[in-house]
């Protein structure tokens, strides 16, 4: 009852609509690629005189067919066919439930309902076209390799390369046949000769083969002179006679160790910079057009320098900035500049003779002076002994480093690192820290992508367990892509 | 009686009932439907939407038009698991003798309406576990069987409202369905405010009764279902997986977990009724594209990225319901496979 005749032509029916529709799609795919065959083949014609349009033809023609029997020979499964029927005709899959469940084990009295729906359904349906044609990619590209050997059918036959490379050096070069001749390396000289012809002499060609002297292996094009000319290999640069004559200064790219070190001499003279800051400040200005916010800020920094000990301008900065908190701005420029005065009094008193830096070398004898100071004569860092009491304990003993003492070298040299702190005014407790030196201007060189990982997975695992309240996973989130992007 | 009667039968008796409902509730056909599907599939369902918009009413108006007990819990914050199921107490007899009762709780009725089911803790939320799953509860170390049919309908507040804890997931799981209420549309609006702002009364009929609601459960699962269209669920399912091969894109990187069997299970029951309902006897693809949201909505679980992103869980489903037809012979030319 379940395969009546009704469903079964339903799906008959389609299966051959599919067959139709296979052999077109495949005999469109034969024929594009049967075509490309004939392309090859006309485009050698030549050779193949005049069978060459026809096994062309032949060739689509095979390619058509074999597409078209492979096309027709594929095998619908019923169950295709029905879903195939079922979308074509709007029947929300009865006929495929219908085809399955028909013979099904567990066929329930639901299922006749069902089928005597399908059938009643499926008689009253129109004849249309189930399977829609499609025209395979190939099949859309086919007149163009058509049109091509239609085109080279007609047109002439397009003459087949000899095995053998036109014969250049038939021309009127000047090339002289007896002198190839006697080089045993023939071959390879064959090749720089062809190029000879179709391009004029170079100069490198022209220069090395005066440059040979004449010895007769070498000719006029023949790079493997360059290798055998050893007077140009030994030909170099004469840079101490070019020192000789040259600048002066050159001398001095030969000390370098004895350049003074400028950079480092400015930026670690705090009685420079703050001048500098103040003039930028003052410059041109009455005090009372001080933006009073720069002023604080100079103050504060005056102050913060001096809070390090050994300082005599610290009460100054202090005294101005009191006076800037009690909106008296001409008595905190005084202040300023007093401090700034105690500032470069300092700054002459430690530029004594000895403490003047004359450059990396310089600083190196006063280290290795200080060191012979402290550890005795001619004691080297091998030689040096402790005293009672010394030992490698911190703040014990002498440092038995060759660049002296680390708290006298502080600042020194401008790849020294250090950290200066300060608290942070606020509600908690807290520090600002920065580091000083070339380092401090320095990019990050901790490796943050690594750690970053770890953190966004733990705030991943945080989001998921519902710890963090949902309206802030979107900021939490942005916050990480900014960092990913840096 | 035919099956082909019987199902008729089904079909008028759906539509009696929600003809019921609709005259008290405006709009929400849709909600409506789904409820109705749910509970004639044997499953529990979920409405969530901000207050106001009328699913108590929705349920209470359904409650009143089948011939069934009705019991309501609202759920708070202080609620006790006791205060649902019920508990012993002493009693002392004539004759003076003291011995434990069970004090039924809400409940023991055949439709249990969980209000605002997210606004009770997790503890409380999760007594109704046993219930939902099992029809029966234990208390005292004694299994309590609850009456059939047993339908919890729960309304919940989308849970970026204040106060409100959300549903751990093996409660979210034992809902058929979870359905959005939303908000009316303007005609719907000026129905609503004509009908509850005016002195006339609306009662509503009982159309159905307890046993005949379980006779269409039995008949809903006769309801057959195609191999490709039963390929087609469980590769709906499988695509929520975001370890499984062939999950779309949107999967694997959205989705923290998929749907479990169980959803395939409300996918099929749903799909059955509602081709009952839509006068076929067949379980098609349309219904399984009509019942893939609601059933799997609250069964995917976002991942950091999904929940970042703001992925809509219903968009997904669409994206992984089309991603999984095309992995189907379903969406693939029959004559060039």
């Amino acid at each position: 009852m379940a395969n009546s005749d009704t469903l079964e032509r339903l799906v008959r029916r389609v299966s051959a609509q599919v067959r139709r529709r296979r052999v077109e799609y495949y005999t469109l795919r034969g024929a594009f690629w049967g075509s490309l065959v004939a392309v090859a083949l006309l485009i050698f014609k030549a050779p193949l005189a005049g069978w060459a349009v026809w096994l062309a033809a032949g060739a689509v023609g095979v390619g058509a067919i074999a597409g078209a029997l492979w096309g027709g020979l594929k095998r619908t499964s019923t169950a295709d066919a029905a879903r195939l029927a079922d979308r074509a005709w709007g029947l929300q899959d009865r006929v495929a439930t219908v085809m399955e469940w028909a013979g099904h084990p567990d066929r329930t009295p639901l299922v006749d309902a069902l089928i005597a729906d399908t059938l009643s359904r499926v008689e009253r349906l129109e004849p249309r076209a189930a399977a829609r044609r499609l025209v395979p990619r190939d099949g859309r590209l086919l007149p163009v390799p058509l049109a091509l050997a239609v085109v080279l059918a007609l047109a002439p036959a397009i003459p087949v390369p000899s095995g053998r490379l036109p014969d250049f050096s038939s021309g009127a070069e000047e090339e002289q046949p007896e002198q190839r001749a006697a080089s045993t390396m023939t071959d390879d000289r064959s090749r720089p000769a062809t190029r000879d012809r179709l391009k004029p002499l170079s100069f490198e060609e022209k220069e090395f083969a005066t440059r040979s002297g004449g010895t007769g292996a070498a000719m006029s094009g023949d790079l493997s002179a360059v290798f055998k000319d050893t007077a140009l290999s030994a030909q170099r640069p004469d840079f101490q006679s070019f020192l000789k004559k040259g600048d002066e200064r050159l001398k001095l790219l030969e000390q370098a160790d004895r350049l003074p070190d400028l950079q480092s001499d400015f930026t670690t003279s705090q009685y420079k910079m703050m001048f500098k800051k103040s003039k930028a400040l003052s410059g041109g200005m009455r005090p009372d057009q001080i933006s009073p916010q720069k002023l604080k800020e100079l103050l504060e920094e005056m102050e913060r320098l001096g809070r390090k000990g050994g300082s005599t301008w610290q009460g100054d900065a202090a005294e101005g900035m009191e006076a800037m908190e009690g909106g008296q701005p001409d008595r905190a420029m005084e202040a300023m500049q007093r401090a700034l005065e105690k500032m470069r009094a300092q700054e002459e008193a430690s530029r004594s003779g000895k403490n003047l830096k004359g450059g990396r070398e310089s600083s190196r004898a006063g280290a290795s002076r200080d060191r012979r100071g402290a550890g005795g004569e001619g004691g080297g860092p091998d030689d040096q002994d402790f005293g009672e009491g010394e030992g490698m304990l911190p703040g014990k003993g002498r440092s038995n480093s060759p660049k002296g003492e680390a708290t006298q070298r502080l600042r020194g040299n401008p790849y020294d690192v250090g950290v200066e702190g300060e608290s942070r005014r606020g509600r908690k407790e807290g520090y600002d820290t920065n580091m000083t030196g070339r380092a401090g201007q320095m990019g990050s060189r901790l490796q943050y992508l690594g750690v970053i990982g770890q953190y966004r997975k733990m705030m991943e695992d945080a989001i998921a367990r519902e710890s963090v309240p949902r309206d802030f996973h979107a900021q939490i989130k942005d916050y990480f892509q900014a960092l990913d992007e840096r | 009686m035919t099956q082909d009667t019987r199902a008729q039968e089904f079909v008028n008796s759906f539509e009696r009932l929600r003809a019921e409902v609709e005259k008290v509730i405006v709009g929400h056909r849709e909600i409506i439907n789904h409820v109705l599907i749910g509970m004639f599939s044997g499953g529990h369902v979920l409405l969530e939407g901000v207050p106001g918009l009328g699913k108590t009413l929705l349920i209470k108006t359904l409650a009143d038009g089948l011939e069934l007990s009705f019991s309501r819990i609202q759920f708070t914050p202080d609620l006790m698991p006791a205060d649902i199921i019920g508990t012993n107490i002493i009693v002392e007899d004539a004759d003076g003798r003291k011995h434990f009762q069970f004090q039924q709780g809400p409940i023991f009725a055949h439709i249990l309406l969980a209000d605002e089911i997210n606004r009770a803790t997790p503890k409380t939320q999760s007594a109704l576990l046993e219930g939902m799953q099992e029809a029966s509860v234990t208390v005292g170390g004694v299994s309590r069987p609850l009456p059939a049919p047993f339908f919890v309908l729960a309304t919940q507040n989308p849970i970026e409202m204040e106060g409100t804890y959300p549903l751990p997931e093996a409660q979210l799981d034992r809902f058929l369905l979870k359905l959005r209420v939303r908000y009316p549309a303007i005609e719907e609006l000026n129905t609503i405010i004509d009908r509850t702002t005016q002195a006339r009364t609306v009662s509503v009929e009982q159309v159905m009764s307890g046993a005949r609601v379980l006779a269409y459960r039995e008949l809903i699962r006769e309801v057959p279902i195609a191999d490709h269209v039963r390929a087609l669920a469980s590769t709906i399912i499988m695509a929520t997986h975001p370890l499984w091969q062939q999950a779309p894109e949107v999967t694997r990187r959205f989705v923290r977990y998929g749907a479990s069997p169980r959803g395939a299970q409300a996918l099929v029951l749903g799909a059955k009724v509602r081709a009952l309902t839509e006068g076929r006897f067949n379980v098609s693809v349309e219904d399984l594209r009509a019942l893939a949201t609601p059933a799997l909505r609250h069964r995917i679980i976002l991942n950091f990225e999904g929940e970042a992103e703001g992925i809509d869980t219903d968009t997904l489903i669409a994206q992984i319901v089309e991603s999984a037809e095309a992995v189907t012979a379903q969406g693939k030319e029959a004559f060039v496979r």
